[in-house]
């Protein structure tokens, strides 16, 4: 009895260590796929923000706009309304204001 | 007699088991012991390898974080020409419709063939080809497609069965016959835009263990000049292989992850760089000169937002790299002609030996010096200092020089602007001109180079000697490179605008303004250049052009500096044209240039018009709330 239990012992720290031996491999080639697949897939990322990058820049977007004859022209100095920054805030114990929007009547705007 | 005869075979066999047991023990020891390290190594060499894994190369950015310089990951497809074996012809049939080759010369290095080497031990021996190369900037879809191909490959048998052998033939073929290392392509999304800045890498080559390991080297431009930045670090894992030459991750050893290289963010704005160079191309068309270039900076700080020269090249093609593709603003230099009076002028305002409304007498065209007649291009009589600059007199100009200014103040002011020294721009094959000690001049060199000539600058020293008088008196230096950064965006360097010395007076700078403020008029040499909504300030330049020691008659180099809005400049610009056909004037050919850029840049950098001249404005918002009052 105790001879088949120690075979049995034995047997199965060897098929256990061979399986584990198994698993190492198989989980191996599979960290080695899945790198290579991260690495193509960051490399297509990189490549697709590349591109939307390329597309949106000004030069594209000026060349785009005159092959497609979109008649559109820099604003002229008088068609650009400029914004000035108001007066300073009021000192403390002055009443601030805040700004609020016109009364409008009827119903609460949605 | 059994027993002594059963003892004898016993100890017999004990001897032998003993020497058997010695001579294994001997060939522990000889192989554990006294030749552990040779053997050990060896065992290395067959199950351990070096893989280096490479930097990506930086990219190169414009100041809006447009790229224009990438690189992208591609393969280059070697072969093992031993496993192809008798099959060059069906894989190169199959192969060379996906790389876009030429079947023969696939075929031709798929064949197995033979080289004599020597060996470690320096023995000539023949060995079998076990590397080639078949296509370098292979996209990785292409290299998939071939990779599935060659796994899909199949031999006519014509009904025989493979023996063992020939399968195990086969499965190298398909497997490993081909290969692809990882490589990468530069590539430069935006063509032909600031190619000259960007400038152009090569591929430069080592051979390891019979391996070609190529690495992008910059050859020009910032690509060079920034290689060490660009070019990042490599990292190595080291590892064990199979026998089919599979990774045995498990047995991963050192990993050290490469050091990609650094992101370089220059102060080149590419819509800017767009605008000029399109307007430089449209110039080109009209005038046909040998080249032009184009400038654009900011005058406050020395930053360059555009550099252009055409003709130009595109990075992307080597072949249309030629030495006429040059980028000319820094690399030529030239006699810059009128545009120089701003030295003798400023100079003098400066030292306070003229004042705006002091009068010259320009000698109705004709002056004689030295031995050397001076010419204006119409006959003037007297001329204020102003009115010198407005109408580019060199009779004036060479008259302040020799009555107010003197040779030795007129050097040291050309020296202080910059001339006759590189500004240390971070651009390869800068030249620094010629400004000849005062020792070395003749006596007509004082009336010659207050009207450019005998000196020789280049393009970008003559714009920042104006810069410096927009930016009241303050010689900044140029700045082409706004950061460095990681590819997260972290910033690892940022530089910031340096003055290089106070070369004139602010009070002097004010003056020389108001002067250069006449010439983009109706009065002056560049009424084109005028814009409607700012007042422009600038000089015109017409130089005609010395070949062999002697001016040649209808061969100019034309231009055109100035900066906008004039009392608070934003914009620097120079325009210059090099042999002109149609006309040759600056302000005449360059001064419309410069009014394209100037407007187009206005618009795209909302630079605020010159308020006196602006009619019509629309109220501003915040007026239009402030008049509204309190809200109820």
């Amino acid at each position: 009895m105790k001879v088949v239990l120690l075979c049995s012992m034995i047997c199965g720290a060897a098929i256990g260590y061979v399986w584990q031996k198994g698993q190492l491999d198989r989980l191996g080639r599979q960290i080695s796929e899945r790198e290579n697949r991260l690495r193509q897939l960051k490399n297509d990322n990189t490549r697709l923000v590349d591109q939307i990058d390329y597309l949106r820049s000004p030069v594209m977007l000026d060349r785009r706009s005159r092959e497609l004859n979109l008649g559109l022209a820099p604003a002229q100095p008088l068609q650009v309304v400029r914004l000035v920054d108001l007066p300073p805030a009021p000192a403390a114990g002055e009443a601030r204001q805040f700004a609020q929007r016109p009364a409008v009547g009827g119903m609460p705007g949605y | 007699m059994n027993n002594k005869l059963q003892l004898r075979r016993a100890a017999l066999l004990l001897v032998l088991l003993g020497a058997a047991f010695a001579g294994l023990g001997y060939r522990l020891v000889d192989l554990q012991v006294l030749r552990h390290d040779e053997l050990s190594a060896k065992e290395q060499r067959n199950t351990e390898h070096e893989f280096r894994q490479a930097p990506k190369r930086g990219d190169i950015l414009d100041v809006n974080g447009n790229l224009l310089a990438t690189s992208v990951p591609v393969k280059t497809v070697c072969a093992d020409p031993s496993l192809i074996s008798t099959q060059a012809y069906a894989v190169a049939q199959l192969i060379a419709p996906l790389l876009k080759l030429n079947e023969a010369a696939i075929a031709q290095k798929l064949t197995p063939r033979t080289f004599v080497a020597n060996n470690a031990e320096g023995e000539l021996v023949t060995n079998q080809l076990h590397y080639v190369r078949l296509a370098k900037n292979v996209s990785e879809p292409t290299w998939q497609r071939i990779y599935a191909a060659m796994t899909n490959f199949t031999v006519d048998l014509e009904g025989r069965k493979l023996s063992r052998s020939e399968q195990e033939s086969l499965n190298n073929l398909r497997y490993h016959g081909l290969y692809a290392e990882a490589d990468q392509l530069r590539v430069y999304p935006q063509g032909s835009l600031a190619s000259q800045v960007v400038g152009f890498p090569a591929s430069e080559e080592t051979n390891v263990d019979g391996h070609f390991i190529s690495r992008i080297v910059g050859r020009d431009g910032i690509e060079l000049v920034m290689q060490n930045q660009l070019s990042g670090v490599d990292g190595w894992r080291v590892t064990e292989t199979d026998k089919a030459q599979q990774e045995m991750v498990e047995w991963r050893g050192a990993d050290v992850y490469a050091g990609d290289g650094m992101n370089v963010v220059l102060t080149i704005d590419s819509a800017v760089q767009n605008i000029v160079e399109s307007a430089l191309a449209d110039a080109l068309e009209k005038h046909t000169p040998k080249s032009i270039t184009g400038i654009v900076m900011r005058p406050r700080t020395g930053e360059i937002l555009a550099m252009a020269s055409l003709p130009t090249f595109d990075p992307n093609q080597p072949g249309s790299i030629l030495p006429e593709t040059r980028n000319r603003v820094i690399t030529d230099v030239v006699e810059p002609g009128s545009t120089f009076k701003i030295v003798v002028v400023s100079g003098a305002l400066d030292r306070g030996a003229v004042k705006l409304t002091d009068e010259f007498d320009c000698e109705q065209g004709h002056f004689a010096y030295a031995g050397r007649v001076l010419h204006d291009h119409e006959a003037y009589g007297r001329l204020s200092v102003k009115s010198i600059i407005t109408k580019s007199s060199n009779i004036g100009a060479a008259k302040i020089a020799i009555e107010r200014l003197g040779d030795q103040a007129l050097y040291d002011y050309a020296w202080n602007f910059g001339f006759g020294q590189r500004t240390l721009i971070p651009l390869p094959g800068e030249a620094r001109g010629f400004l000849y000690p005062v020792k070395d001049w003749s006596k007509v060199s004082i009336a010659q180079i207050p009207m450019g000539h005998g000196v020789a600058v280049t393009r970008l020293q003559m714009l920042f000697a104006m810069a410096a008088i927009a930016n009241n008196g303050l010689l900044m230096q140029p700045m082409i490179v706004n950061r460095l950064q990681m590819h997260d965006g972290r910033i690892v360097q940022q530089y910031v605008p340096q003055s290089v010395r106070q070369v004139i007076s602010r009070e002097a700078s004010e003056q020389m303004i108001e002067a250069l403020k006449t010439v983009p008029t109706a009065e002056g040499t560049a009424a084109e250049a005028g814009l409607k909504d700012y007042v422009v300030a600038g000089k015109t330049g017409t130089a005609q052009k010395a070949e062999h020691g002697v001016y040649v008659s209808g061969k100019y180099v034309s231009s055109f500096i100035g900066f906008f809005p004039a009392d608070n400049p934003e914009l620097c610009i120079s325009v210059v044209m090099d042999e002109p056909k149609e006309g040759y004037y600056g302000g005449k050919v360059c001064g419309p240039v410069f009014h394209e850029i100037a407007e187009r840049c206005a618009s795209y950098l909302n630079i605020p018009p010159d308020a006196a001249l602006v009619t019509n404005t629309p109220p501003l918002v915040a007026d239009t709330l402030l008049r509204k009052g309190p809200n109820p």
